[in-house]
């Protein structure tokens, strides 16, 4: 039985977002800039997210995105949680490497 | 190596022996092949008994007897079923889009899988979430590759290399030789948590005749592994303390200790 992919998406850093444009994808990184609903991710490498108003991020700390990729890889974030200043950045690129390289275990090919 | 022989004794065995709690993907336990109807679920040949996760809650159904959770980890989505305790006061409801560890054991109704939750529990520090998935591929790999080999461990890179050829040609010794499965998992399970130069040298000593009563000794286990002298007594002073070889006929002479 196959299971259905999640709605979250797969773990991305800023490298992969070519392979996912149009789709859902998950991105932990820190915020660097926030301006007004636009904030400035890094997740090993510099991401633009657009969000929505329930979203409550503070510069420097951790977040989790998830949204949609546009085609300029900007990102449409569907949910917005910050994950506070404690995230080990370098431990959740690893995980997207290790996601990628074991995709049975992760990732739903739609 | 181990895989197979715990598959092989598993038919007849005692199923509480092999209970484990198993870090998985929801996606892993949503796609584990059944191989005949009916049969036990595996996830790498690995019967499954009872797993953990980490996700996110997505959507939070409160019943009577029990209080369901929708999971999404990222790979997919999965109902947590978490039955009331009337005695207890823990059944605090958790909200949605908060991350959470869980543990318990995978139920099947008809098509539809879903997990019986034995403990739930809100995770404060995100860094858990990246942990349990590297935690995942360290167990998968450890079941599909084998045992954590020389190359992963704290070793040189050239002689890391090494050590892994040596330790597959022992490996394919002990079922050549056409060792209990018992004894010898006993035995692997004890080596692998010693070090690199240990590993080879409880092997080497396992897998050469009269291993397991005269011992051998330091010389010839010097030269088999290609290990210093050095090395060798170093080794063994950990296998001795590990208790899982003792000396024979001198101080240099070792040989493995059998249950």
């Amino acid at each position: 039985m196959a299971s259905q992919p999640s709605p979250s998406g797969p773990r991305v850093t800023c490298a992969y977002l070519n392979q996912y444009v149009g789709k859902n994808v998950t991105v932990v990184g820190k915020v660097v800039q926030l301006l007004g609903e636009q904030a400035t991710i890094d997740a090993d490498g510099i991401i633009t997210a657009f969000l929505n108003r329930e979203a409550h991020l503070s510069a420097n700390s951790g977040v989790q995105l998830i949204g949609k990729v546009n085609e300029d890889f900007s990102i449409r974030a569907l949910s917005a949680i910050d994950l506070g200043p404690g995230v080990d950045y370098n431990l959740a690129n690893a995980v997207v490497e290790v996601a990628h390289r074991f995709k049975p275990i992760f990732i739903s090919e739609k | 190596m181990s895989g197979s022989q715990q598959g092989g004794s598993q038919a007849g065995g005692n199923k509480y022996s092999e209970d484990n709690l198993r870090p998985v993907t929801i996606k892993q336990l949503l796609d584990f092949q059944e191989n005949f109807p009916g049969a036990e679920p595996a996830i790498d040949g690995q019967p499954l008994s009872q797993v953990t996760f980490v996700g996110q809650v997505r959507d939070v159904k409160q019943q009577a007897t029990n209080i369901t959770y929708t999971i999404d980890d990222g790979t997919a989505e999965i109902d947590v079923k978490k039955w009331i305790d009337s005695e207890a006061d823990g059944n605090v409801v958790i909200a949605p889009d908060a991350f959470v560890r869980v543990w318990g054991r995978l139920k099947a109704v008809g098509s539809k899988k879903h997990l019986s939750a034995q403990f739930i529990r809100q995770i404060e520090d995100y860094n858990e979430v990246s942990y349990h998935m590297l935690e995942v591929v360290y167990v998968h790999l450890y079941f599909t590759k084998g045992k954590q080999g020389g190359g992963a461990g704290a070793g040189g890179a050239g002689g890391g290399g090494e050590s892994m050829f040596v330790d597959q040609g022992y490996g394919a010794n002990d079922v050549a030789m056409g060792n209990t499965a018992d004894g010898n998992s006993t035995l692997q399970a004890k080596l692998a948590m010693c070090s690199k130069n240990a590993r080879t040298v409880g092997n080497f000593i396992n897998t050469t005749p009269g291993g397991d009563e005269d011992g051998v000794n330091l010389h010839v286990i010097a030269k088999g592994t290609g290990l210093s002298h050095r090395d060798v007594l170093n080794a063994s002073q950990e296998l001795l303390d590990q208790g899982i070889i003792y000396t024979t006929s001198d101080e240099e002479t070792w040989a493995v200790l059998l249950y």
